[in-house]
C-alpha cells in the first residue's frame, strides 16, 4: 500500500504535465466518438431524440444510394491510391539523384497544387469542364469536334475526379519519396552501379524495398483523406449525375445538413470511422515493431 | 532536490488550471452572447437574395441587404420597448438547409428568416418556428387575399407574414426570337405571352435551326437544368405539362401514370433533339440564368423578382442589353402552367421569450409599415393596397393578375417537401443520361417521393399535435 502510494506521488507530475493532452484528447476526440455513437442509435428532431436502436443502420444498407457511395468511395480510395503511389515512385525515383535545383524545381512544381486550396482547385476544374459554359466543351464546340460532358457521363466522372484528386495531390507523395530516396545510402547504389545493374533493377531491387516505410506512410494518409474525399464531389458533380459520384463522406454531409437526418449521418460517421480504424492498424503495428 | 521537484509541480498544476480557466472562459463569452451590451439586445436577420435596393435596384449601392439594413436602421430608432440592435446576413440560397441545420443543431438559429414560404415549410413541421397568429391584425388579414394566408398556415397557425409573392413563368430574348423569324409568336412588352405546346415545339425547333451563328454563337433554344433542387419548380411544372395533377387528395405524389410518363419523354426529346442547352444532368439554374444573361439562351426559367434583377443589370450595363418579354410554361391542353412563391419572414424558436417577442415585433414592422411594404413592388405585392399603388408603374401586375386562375400548388402543402426536393433532381439526370427510361423515372420518383413524404407525416410537429 505504502509502495503505491510512493509510487503515486512519484508519478504525479508526470500525470499532471499530460493532463491538458488527455483533456483536448478527451473533449475533442473521444466524446465526439461516443457521441457520435449515441447519436446512431437515435432519431433526432429539433425537439427531441427518440431512442431507434440499430434502425438507422437497417435502413442505411437497404439505401441503394449509400451501397453506390460505398463502392464509389472504394473505387477512389483504391485507384487516387495506387495512381498516387505509382506516379510519386516514378517521379521522385527519375530526379532524385540529380542536380539540387532541378530537383527543388520538380518538387515545387508538383507542391504547388497542394497548397492550393481543393476549393479553388475544384472551381478552376468547374469551370474548364462545365458541359454549359466551361472552356473545354466551348471550344469543343467551335472547332466543330463531338463535345463530351465529363461531368455528367456516368462512365467519365469517377475518372474525371479520380484525376483531379491525384493531380491536386500528388505533390505531397513526391515530396516524401525525394526526401526518403535521398536517404538512400549512397554506396549502396555505388556498389549496385558497379555490379553493372540497370537503373530499373536499382529502383526495383534497391530503392522501392528501401523506402518502403515512406511507401506504408503515403498509402495509409492517402487512404484516410480519401474516405473522406468531399470538396470536389461537392463543387463539381453534386455527387451526381444520379448519384454516380456520390462518396460516403458526401452522403453523410447530405444526411446531416441537407435532409437533417442526423441519426443516420452519424451511423455513416461511425462505419467510416470504423473502417478508417482498420486501415490505420497496419500502420500502427508497423509503429510499435520499429519500436 | 525537492526546490527542483516543488517548482515542476506547480508548474504542471498551472498548465492544467489555465486550461480549465481557458474552457471556463469560453463557455462564459458563450452565455453572453447574443447581447450586445447590458440593455441592448441583438437579433439576427437572415435572408437569401431576394430583390436589390431598398425601393428599387436602381438606387445607388442597391444591394440584396439594403431594405432589410434599412429596415433595421428604422427599427431600432423606432422600437420603444427595448434597445434592439438588427443583424442582417444574406445567405445564399443554396445554401440555405445547410446553414440552418447546422444553427438549429447548435443552438443557435437565427432569429428572424425572410425566404419563400415553400423552401421553409419543413422547419414549422419540425417545430423550429413559433405561430405568428398575435401579430397579424384584421386590416393586413383583409388587405392580403385568402390564398396567400393558406399559403402560410400550416395546420391551424400561421407561421410567415406573407410579404409579396413572386410568380414563376419563362422568359425570352425576343432579339432572337426576331433573329430566328419567329416574329408571329413574340408577346407584348407588357403580356405574359402564351403559346400551345405544338407552338412552343416549333418556336424550339426554329431557333435550332434559324438563329444565325455569326450573331449567337454558342446559343441553345432553351434552358434546363437538374444539377441541384435550384429552381426545380420549373422542373416540376414541366411534368404537369401533359395533364398530370402530381398530388392526390391526400398528399401522395401521383406523377407515375401516362401524362407523367408523357412529360419526361418530352422532356428527354427536347434534350436529345439539342433544343436545350449541352449536359443539363450537371448544370445549375444559376449557370442556366446566367447564360440566358448572356444571350446564349433563347428561353429560360425566371420569376418577377429574376426578371427585375435581369432588367436592371442591363439598364446598369452588367449584362447585355436585349429584349426581354415574359412567356408561360405551356401545356398540352392549351392552358398555360403557371406558380407563385410567396415570400415572407418568419421567426425561429429561439427559447427565449424576450428575444421571440422581439423579433415578432420586427417582422410585424416590416410587414406592415406602410411606407416598407412599398418595396414588395419588386416582385408582386401580396397587398392589394400596394397593388393598387403601383400598377400603373408596372403594367406587369395585371398581367400576373389574369394568370391566377392557372395556378397550381407546386408544393401540395405536404411534410418534408425539403427532403422531396432531393430526390427529383437524381431522377432527372437519370433520366437525361439515359440510365433511365421516363417509365423508370417517374416511378421510382412517386416510390421515393412518397416514402418521404410517409415518414416526414410521422415526424411533424402539426400532424402530430
Amino acid at each position: 500500500m505504502k509502495f503505491i502510494k510512493k509510487s503515486y506521488k512519484e508519478n504525479l507530475t508526470g500525470y499532471l504535465f499530460i493532463a491538458p493532452q488527455i483533456l483536448f484528447f478527451l473533449i475533442f476526440l473521444v466524446y465526439p466518438i461516443m457521441e457520435g455513437v449515441r447519436l446512431s442509435l437515435f432519431k433526432i428532431n429539433y425537439q427531441d431524440e427518440v431512442f431507434v436502436g440499430l434502425e438507422n443502420y437497417k435502413r442505411l444498407f437497404s439505401d441503394p444510394v449509400f451501397v453506390q457511395s460505398t463502392i464509389n468511395t472504394v473505387i477512389f480510395v483504391v485507384f487516387i491510391v495506387a495512381l498516387t503511389v505509382g506516379f510519386a515512385l516514378f517521379v521522385s525515383a527519375t530526379i532524385f539523384d540529380k542536380n539540387a535545383k532541378y530537383v527543388s524545381f520538380i518538387r515545387g512544381a508538383y507542391y504547388i497544387p497542394v497548397m492550393v486550396s481543393m476549393v479553388v482547385m475544384s472551381m478552376i476544374w468547374s469551370f474548364l469542364l462545365n458541359p454549359a459554359n466551361g472552356l473545354i466543351p466551348f471550344m469543343a464546340r467551335e472547332l466543330e469536334i463531338a463535345s463530351v460532358n465529363f461531368l455528367g457521363d456516368t462512365r467519365l466522372v469517377l475518372p474525371v475526379i479520380i484525376f483531379v484528386t491525384f493531380a491536386t495531390n500528388v505533390g505531397q507523395a513526391i515530396i516524401l519519396y525525394i526526401a526518403s530516396m535521398i536517404g538512400v545510402p549512397k554506396e549502396t547504389l555505388e556498389a549496385a552501379e558497379v555490379d553493372g545493374a540497370s537503373k530499373l533493377k536499382i529502383v526495383f531491387k534497391i530503392i522501392i524495398p528501401m523506402v518502403k516505410p515512406t511507401t506504408i506512410y503515403i498509402i495509409i494518409m492517402n487512404i484516410i483523406a480519401v474516405l473522406k474525399i468531399f470538396v470536389v464531389i461537392q463543387l463539381l458533380t453534386g455527387g451526381g449525375p444520379n448519384n454516380a459520384s456520390t462518396t460516403l463522406m458526401y452522403y453523410l454531409y447530405n444526411n446531416a445538413f441537407k435532409y437533417n437526418q442526423l441519426g443516420i449521418a452519424s451511423a455513416v460517421g461511425v462505419i467510416m470511422f470504423l473502417l478508417t480504424l482498420a486501415l490505420s492498424i497496419p500502420q500502427l503495428r508497423a509503429m510499435f515493431k520499429n519500436n | 532536490m525537492f526546490k527542483k521537484r516543488y517548482f515542476t509541480l506547480s508548474l504542471a498544476i498551472v498548465l492544467v488550471l489555465s486550461i480549465l480557466a481557458g474552457c471556463t472562459g469560453k463557455e462564459e463569452s458563450e452565455s453572453s452572447k447574443g447581447t450586445t451590451s447590458k440593455d441592448e439586445m441583438a437579433i439576427k436577420v437572415w435572408l437569401t437574395p431576394q430583390w436589390k435596393g431598398v425601393l428599387d435596384s436602381s438606387e445607388d449601392g442597391a444591394d440584396y441587404d439594403s431594405f432589410f439594413k434599412h429596415a433595421a436602421e428604422r427599427f431600432s430608432e423606432e422600437y420603444k420597448d427595448q434597445k434592439v440592435k438588427v443583424e442582417v446576413e444574406v445567405i445564399a440560397s443554396d445554401q440555405r438547409d445547410e446553414l440552418l441545420n447546422v444553427s438549429l443543431n447548435g443552438g443557435t438559429p437565427p432569429d428572424v428568416f425572410f425566404e419563400s414560404v415553400f423552401a421553409m415549410g419543413d422547419y414549422a413541421h419540425r417545430g423550429a418556428l413559433v405561430p405568428l397568429n398575435d401579430i397579424v391584425d384584421d386590416e393586413s388579414k383583409k388587405d392580403i387575399a385568402q390564398s396567400h394566408w393558406n399559403n402560410v398556415t400550416f395546420g391551424d397557425d400561421i407561421y410567415f407574414y406573407p410579404f409579396s409573392q413572386n410568380p414563376g413563368t419563362l422568359a425570352y430574348n425576343a432579339d432572337m426570337f426576331k433573329a430566328a423569324g419567329l416574329e408571329k409568336y413574340i408577346g407584348g412588352e407588357s403580356d405574359i405571352k402564351t403559346w400551345t405546346l405544338a407552338e412552343y415545339e416549333e418556336i424550339l425547333k426554329a431557333l435550332k435551326d434559324n438563329l444565325p451563328k455569326d450573331k449567337y454563337s454558342n446559343a441553345f433554344p432553351m434552358g434546363l437544368y437538374a444539377l441541384n433542387n435550384q429552381g426545380d419548380t420549373w422542373n416540376l411544372a414541366y411534368l404537369r405539362m401533359f395533364g398530370n395533377q402530381f398530388f392526390d387528395g391526400e398528399g401522395n405524389i401521383i406523377v407515375n401514370d401516362e401524362n407523367g410518363v408523357k412529360a419526361a419523354d418530352w422532356l428527354k426529346k427536347i434534350y436529345d433533339n439539342g433544343y436545350t442547352n449541352p449536359g443539363v444532368e450537371s448544370v445549375s439554374s444559376n449557370d442556366v440564368n446566367a447564360m440566358f444573361q448572356n444571350q446564349q439562351l433563347a428561353v429560360s426559367f425566371t420569376n418577377a423578382i429574376l426578371f427585375n434583377n435581369a432588367k436592371a443589370d442591363m439598364e446598369s450595363g452588367k449584362a447585355p442589353k436585349f429584349d426581354i418579354r415574359l412567356a408561360n410554361i405551356p401545356s398540352e391542353s392549351g392552358d398555360p402552367l403557371t406558380f407563385t412563391y410567396v415570400t415572407g419572414a418568419t421567426v425561429f424558436n429561439t427559447k427565449d421569450e424576450a428575444r421571440i417577442k422581439v423579433s415578432k415585433d420586427f417582422v410585424k414592422f416590416i410587414s406592415t409599415d406602410a411606407e416598407l411594404v412599398k418595396s414588395s413592388k419588386n416582385g408582386v405585392p401580396v397587398r392589394t393596397s400596394v397593388t393598387e399603388e403601383f400598377s400603373s408603374e408596372n403594367p406587369y401586375f395585371a398581367a400576373y393578375s389574369a394568370n391566377d386562375q392557372y395556378m397550381f400548388n407546386f408544393t401540395g402543402n405536404v411534410p418534408g417537401y425539403g427532403q422531396l426536393r432531393q430526390v427529383l433532381y437524381p431522377e432527372l439526370q437519370a433520366l437525361y443520361t439515359g440510365a433511365k427510361t421516363s417509365k423508370e423515372v417517374v416511378e421510382s420518383y412517386q416510390t421515393k417521393g412518397n416514402e418521404v413524404i410517409e415518414t416526414s407525416k410521422a415526424d411533424s410537429v402539426i400532424y402530430n399535435k
